[in-house]
């Protein structure tokens, strides 16, 4: 049992870990990475329901629930990381479009990305039971790679968390730069009930006001 | 199962298919009381299979989802010369957007993965790209326009 403990307590350092996307964008008291977390569990089991297709729902919230424990050890990880500026205002001017990389260096991000996670995951399971460590693993690689369908799906419904939340940011704060985001989605989305879900953001948040171009 | 066709290359085919296969092992060991094969301890064998494994429910639904996408898949191959200069599925597009360079390849969504460039031919951006030739301009409007120049189309399909 004290193995198991030992495990709680580290999961539980989620809450009290920011969202290193916020962090750079230097948005106020961020949620935490067990907030996130939260939601995109509650997110993905709605939006699963609402696709209305075959769908196992308790893998699906099993590995929403492990998808990012392993950022226990391994911390919190952005698109920008590699090409992140220490000044400010240079920071600040990258933030406002998506990054773009050359292949290899797509590649060989994704790679150095999966195996800092793989270890962290690793080092945090290595004392549970046999047959759950084997569990968390799987469900992770299968979120990891989107293999099944709800592997892809999870996937997808983690990024639009993401989406949602910096659209609720930026309505409190005009400021944050909300075009990356766009672009991501565009590319990224293919499930036509997570692309309806981003029409309906679109139609929430921007009433009123337009993002900046 | 809905019918869809998967458009996938023949690396993905063949990946589909050893997962098939060695997953229908997997379920007749279960099935048997045998001991699965310990597939964690192995770096040949394909990591996805393993999050099949623990429940023999997730693992048949593995098996018929791959089931579904194998008596359901068309193969993605080189369109002909003349068709070369228009993107299509397995087209390898250079872009231009908002001033910065990045490369796509055009995939079915089984394969895709933008953060490897690889774009769904169903995601927006897939969507509007597909027909387009070097030189068009190709926008996509959510909020925020965006702007795709198309610098160069190339097929290496294998």
């Amino acid at each position: 049992m004290d193995k198991i403990i030992k495990f709680f307590s580290e999961v539980g350092k989620l809450k009290e870990m920011p969202r290193r996307g916020w962090v750079i964008r230097d948005i106020k008291n961020p949620e935490s990475i067990a907030d996130h977390t939260f939601r995109v569990a509650i997110m993905a089991w709605v939006l699963a329901v609402k696709r209305n297709k075959k769908i196992n729902l308790e893998k699906l919230l099993k590995m929403a629930l492990v998808h990012d424990i392993c950022e226990v050890y391994s911390g919190d990880t952005t698109p920008y990381d590699s090409v992140l500026p220490k000044d400010k205002k240079k920071r600040r001017e990258l933030l406002k479009t998506w990054p773009r990389f050359s292949e290899a260096e797509k590649k060989r991000l994704a790679e150095k990305k999966y195996k800092k996670e793989k270890a962290g995951l690793e080092k945090l399971i290595k004392d549970l039971p046999p047959r759950l460590k084997q569990e968390i693993m799987g469900l992770w690689l299968d979120y990891e790679r989107g293999a099944s369908v709800e592997g892809k799906f999870f996937k997808h419904a983690d990024r639009i968390e993401s989406f949602l939340q910096a659209s609720e940011y930026w309505r409190s704060n005009k400021k944050l730069p909300l075009k990356p985001y766009w672009i991501q989605a565009e590319e990224l989305h293919d499930d036509p009930t997570l692309l309806e879900f981003i029409r309906e953001i679109d139609k929430e948040f921007h009433k009123t006001k337009k993002p900046k171009e | 199962m809905d019918g869809k066709t998967f458009y996938i290359t023949k690396e993905k085919l063949r990946e589909l298919k050893k997962e098939y296969e060695e997953l229908l092992v997997v379920e007749y060991k279960k099935s048997v009381n045998q001991e699965a094969p310990k597939i964690l301890e192995s770096e040949d064998l394909n990591p996805e299979f393993v999050s099949f494994q623990e429940d023999v429910g997730f693992l048949r639904a593995r098996i018929d989802e791959l089931k579904n996408i194998l008596d359901h898949h068309e193969l993605i191959k080189n369109p002909s010369k003349d068709k070369q200069g228009i993107i299509g599925l397995g087209a390898k597009v250079k872009i231009d957007v908002d001033g910065q360079k990045d490369e796509f390849v055009i995939v079915g969504t089984l394969e895709a993965n933008p953060a490897l460039g690889k774009i769904s031919d169903e995601s927006p951006v897939g969507k509007a790209l597909l027909g387009h030739k070097i030189g068009d301009v190709v926008f996509v409007s959510s909020p925020i326009k965006i702007a795709y120049k198309i610098k160069n189309i190339k097929y290496e399909v294998s």
